[in-house]
């Protein structure tokens, strides 16, 4: 991406005041740009949630792991985020008006494809929704009760069930029966609840 | 024609335009509303020192209204 590009791209993402849109632009700014030095990245959690479904849900950052085996060093990370004007490093940076966590590797077990959406500076790849209602789900029911988290799983259950994001229910089911979940019953129970309120049928019914 | 057959959805295999993710933004609002109405962001975490210096005080932008999508 040459430097006039990256400067009028920083700028739209910068006056952007719509959280998820600017969410998305950003990701979208910094994935094209570490794709030029062959590390792709990922959209996670709840930035990835937002983009998924509108759910008025994520904070003013933007989380992010990297998909390839190998991610940049340091001094890569400094060029790179240093032409967007970031601030902080070398895993977190204030930049064009929001916060920019990189996490490290993603953490998939889910066999889909991550979600892709093209967008403005390039493709954006969204953790797999399979994953993510799954492991909201854990958050949920386990780990304090988390109304928010619970919010968030129906939220992207809603927005599957009503096909605006293609959900791999067979997917949701073997990640959700895999040692580290093991919470098949509480999975079928919420999507069983948001699929009643919503007068649709389960696709995670056990008949 | 029902008029939900014109929402873009964002597939498992291949890609969504951007000009089609922008045009399902409002349907996906609606539909999250139905089930979890309101915002949803949690009331902290422990980003909130850092969040609610850039945000005054929020812990991020405001959400677009749905109407507004």
């Amino acid at each position: 991406m040459d430097a006039n590009k990256i400067v009028s791209a920083l700028a739209d993402v910068t006056a952007e005041q719509d959280p998820t849109l600017k969410s998305a632009k950003l990701a979208s700014l910094c994935s094209a740009l570490w794709a030029e030095r062959g590390v792709e990245l990922v959209v996670v959690g709840g930035s990835a949630i937002e983009i998924l479904t509108e759910g008025a849900y994520a904070s003013g950052d933007l989380d992010m792991c990297h998909a390839t085996k190998s991610t940049l060093t340091v001094a890569e990370r400094k060029e790179i985020m240093g032409l967007l004007g970031a601030k902080g490093g070398p895993r977190n940076w204030q930049v064009a008006g929001m916060y920019l966590d990189l996490l490290g590797p993603v953490e998939s077990f889910a066999h889909t494809p991550y979600r892709r959406v093209e967008a403005p500076y390039g493709s954006i790849l969204l953790m797999k929704p399979e994953d993510l209602l799954v492991e909201r789900v854990l958050v949920s029911f386990y780990l304090g009760e988390s109304e928010t988290a619970r919010d968030c799983a129906k939220v992207l259950a809603a927005v599957a069930l009503r096909k605006e994001i293609e959900m791999n229910w067979d997917e949701v089911r073997r990640v959700a029966n895999r040692p580290e979940y093991r919470n098949l019953p509480q999975c079928v129970q919420l999507v069983k609840e948001v699929a009643d309120e919503l007068k649709i049928e389960s696709p995670l019914h056990p008949d | 024609m029902n008029s939900k057959l014109k929402v873009p959805c964002i597939p498992i295999e291949g890609s969504i335009s951007w000009a089609d993710w922008l045009k399902g933004r409002r349907a996906r609002r609606e539909s999250s509303k139905l089930v979890a109405p309101g915002v949803i962001r949690r009331q902290s975490s422990s980003s909130d020192r850092r969040l609610k210096k850039l945000f005054h005080g929020q812990r991020g932008l405001p959400f677009t209204p749905t109407e507004e999508l």
